[in-house]
């Protein structure tokens, strides 16, 4: 056999060596390849892998009563969810998770048996029992698959996560929910009330967070960690005190059930401060409960509903001519049983009075005469009258503090071109008002003529501790003796006159009584059988503490009183005993002290 | 100068200078101290790398547990909040038994004069009492 000469080993040398250096040049190549011009892309995947661009969710601002207790907070609630994609047995984990989360097993199987899909809510926001019986079962069930046979381990929950989500709820249920309104739980977006009219700032703004997770999405120690923290929202004290303001619901609610109005809103305000104390509305609702809400009962209906105000706004007519001084308390005339004015059919009367008599102003006010009041206006004249009803706050929104406020209609005086506009406006047709701005109009009288702003938002809380808080407007509308002057006379109405039924014991109250026929938007017309009942007053009328506005939409019925069957529709019978309810409670809650009346 | 060239009385060529006597200095323990130091240099960075992580997942417990005491702080806020609902209140007074009362006196107190300050005129009006008492 011929020997390889050496010629021939050194050749297959060199190709041993070509290959390995060829290999090593493909491995290098590979090697630059991957280490230079591809790096980028390959260090991107793996930071894609690993790190997590995250939104950092802003805490939504609390909103506060007048005593800084909670009225609308956000909690981090436990909830349900799944990746249906990684769900095995939909069935078998659908029967295990209902009775842990409160759920038909027909339910969960729907959400489950989806396996293109991969985010599913199982249960939202359960109880922290439901959190704790399904916590210890997946515990469970981790802990044998880290047993000796983890094959027989079931796979219950194999695409459930359990996880906190931010749910905003309203710790004392109904209590001012018309005011507080409510939001969308999913966004976290406010929808009606405060929730929605200070959305922006109760939202805060959210942070972010770059940092490195594992593979079971836990967050890698000294990884890449960036934050931007969330900015929270803002923290919103309300001027709402909550004895006053479940009273007031209370007997809104009392109110609609013994009268059959349709529905039943009260004011109470402070005088002085223009605080809004309590805004109650019936029927309401409980933000809690959204699937239960009644959309009717979602209005304010103290801001949102405007009616014509009728008596009380007498009080306003009789208070310009004082304060002008065409006429004093004392004064008294000839008020005919009927008043016929130029384009009018029918002329104006009085109720329960059919023959004409000398009255004086006090009479007149005590006794709720039309006659006398449209008497009165005529000495006053239209320019006087428009200007002390747009200085009382008709026609405009109190500010921008106070959710869905509409400013009801106030025609300009160059548009009183009828002989009887006038006469109607002073006897409180032809004009819309709100419960809030009647409010305010006797709020002026209580607080010696100075109009003062009415608002529900005492301050806003920044995160960084810094307040902002509320001053409101003030406006001089009367003079002081006129105001006092008018207290004496809506005294005189609880004492003497149709609002006697707003008499509460231990204190001396005033306030006037309102009765007209309700206006059909939609009809265009009047309407023959419901009635707008009001009762405002001031109390205690020597020192006013809170101006109470009552206003009962189509209350229907009768009661025997004394022997007697009157109407529940006028607001002398109907409204004035509730202001007597909440006034009674409301100054007891405030700790004002009786003054013996 | 060797025995040799001493006998045979020649004088060296070369001249044997005495030098240092010492021992030439070993370069190990330059080593030994490079290796040492190199060797607790290693076990340190191990060391500070495991203390580092253990912080890490001190930190991480900790932002947990901030995390937790956090969400169990609103949860008492709300708590606390709830039951100081005027409605659960007032069915909680009427449990116990209490009622709003459905009739109330005011009671009117006299205005009380100067006189009636007078520290003599009181000690005056207690004796009064005082005495009266069986």
């Amino acid at each position: 056999m011929l020997r390889p000469t050496w010629r021939v080993r050194d050749l297959r040398v060199a190709l041993v060596g070509v290959v390995f250096i060829l290999a090593w040049l493909g491995i290098g190549y590979r090697l630059f390849q991957v280490q230079v011009v591809e790096a980028a892309t390959f260090v991107a995947d793996g930071e894609n892998q690993r790190i997590r661009v995250e939104d950092i969710a802003a805490k939504r601002g609390t909103i506060f009563d007048r005593d800084g207790i909670e009225l609308a907070i956000t909690v981090d609630m436990p909830t349900v969810i799944a990746d249906p994609s990684l769900v095995f047995d939909p069935e078998g984990t659908a029967q295990v998770l209902a009775p842990l989360v409160g759920a038909t097993v027909a339910e969960l199987v729907e959400k489950l048996d989806r396996p293109d899909a991969r985010f599913a809510y199982v249960a939202k926001h359960i109880t922290s029992d439901q959190e704790e019986q399904l916590q210890s079962a997946m515990d469970a069930v981790a802990e044998c698959r880290g047993g000796d046979d983890p094959s027989t381990c079931p796979s219950d929950f194999d695409g459930i996560y359990l996880r906190t989500e931010p749910y905003r709820v309203y710790p004392s249920g109904d209590l001012a929910a018309q005011i507080l309104g409510f939001i969308q739980q999913d966004t976290q977006e406010g929808l009606e009330g405060l929730e929605a009219h200070y959305n922006d700032v109760l939202t805060g703004t959210p942070g972010t967070q770059i940092l490195e997770r594992d593979p079971e999405g836990n967050p890698i120690p000294l990884g890449e960690l960036q934050v931007e923290p969330a900015i929270a929202g803002v923290d919103i004290r309300t001027t709402i005190d909550p004895q006053v303001q479940y009273v007031a619901q209370q007997a809104a609610a009392e109110a609609v059930a013994d009268t059959h109005a349709a529905s039943a809103t009260i004011v109470v305000l402070n005088p002085r401060t223009g605080e809004i104390l309590a805004m109650a509305t019936a029927p309401t609702f409980d933000p809690n409960d959204r699937q239960s809400i009644d959309p009717a009962a979602v209005r304010n209906r103290a801001v949102t509903d405007v009616y014509e105000p009728g008596s009380t706004a007498k009080v306003i007519t009789v208070a310009a001519a004082l304060d002008q001084g065409l006429i004093t308390p004392q004064d008294a005339w000839w008020v005919p049983a009927e008043y016929e004015v130029d384009g009018k059919e029918e002329p104006y009367t009085d109720v329960k009075r059919s023959e004409g008599r000398k009255m004086s102003v006090a009479e007149i006010i005590t006794k709720s005469s039309n006659v006398g009041t449209i008497m009165i206006q005529e000495q006053l004249g239209n320019e006087l009258h428009y200007q002390y009803l747009e200085a009382f706050g008709l026609g405009n929104i109190s500010g921008d503090s106070i959710p869905g406020e509409v400013p009801g209609l106030l025609r300009p005086v160059r548009d009183w071109v009828s002989a009887t506009a006038g006469a109607s406006t002073a006897i409180g047709y032809r004009m819309d008002v709100t419960a809030l701005q009647m409010a305010a109009v006797f709020g002026t009288i209580a607080n010696d003529g100075v109009w003062v702003q009415p608002h529900l938002v005492a301050e806003l809380i920044h995160p960084d501790g810094s307040l902002e808080v509320t001053v409101p407007s003030q406006r001089p509308v009367l003079q002081r003796e006129t105001a006092r002057q008018m207290r004496g006379l809506l005294n005189a109405v609880v004492e003497h006159g149709t609002g006697h039924r707003a008499a509460v014991p231990g204190y001396s109250v005033g306030g006037k009584t309102g009765t007209t026929e309700k206006f059909i938007f939609e009809e265009g017309v009047y309407s023959e059988n419901d009635r707008i009942a009001s009762f405002i007053g001031i109390a205690p009328i020597n020192d006013p503490e809170i101006v109470i506005a009552v206003v009962l939409d189509s209350p229907h019925g009768e009661i025997e009183e004394d022997g007697s069957t009157v109407e529940l529709k006028f607001g002398g019978v109907s409204a004035a005993p509730v202001f007597a309810r909440v006034a009674e409670t409301a100054l007891q809650a405030l700790g004002v002290t009786p003054n013996g009346q | 100068m060797t025995l040799a060239h001493q006998q045979r009385g020649e004088q060296p060529s070369l001249q044997v200078i005495p030098g240092n006597t010492r021992r030439p200095r070993t370069k190990i323990s330059h080593w030994v101290v490079f290796a040492l130091a190199v060797t607790i240099a290693f076990f340190g960075l191990i060391y500070s790398r495991i203390s580092l992580d253990h912080s890490a997942f001190e930190i991480q417990e900790l932002e947990e547990q901030i995390a937790i005491q956090e969400e169990l702080h609103w949860q008492l806020r709300y708590e606390l909040a709830q039951i100081q609902d005027p409605a659960l209140l007032e069915g909680q007074i009427a449990d116990l038994g209490m009622i709003y009362p459905d009739q109330r006196v005011a009671l009117s107190v006299p205005v009380v004069s100067i006189d009636e300050l007078d520290p003599d005129y009181r000690w005056a009006q207690l004796e009064a009492i005082l005495s009266a008492q069986p």
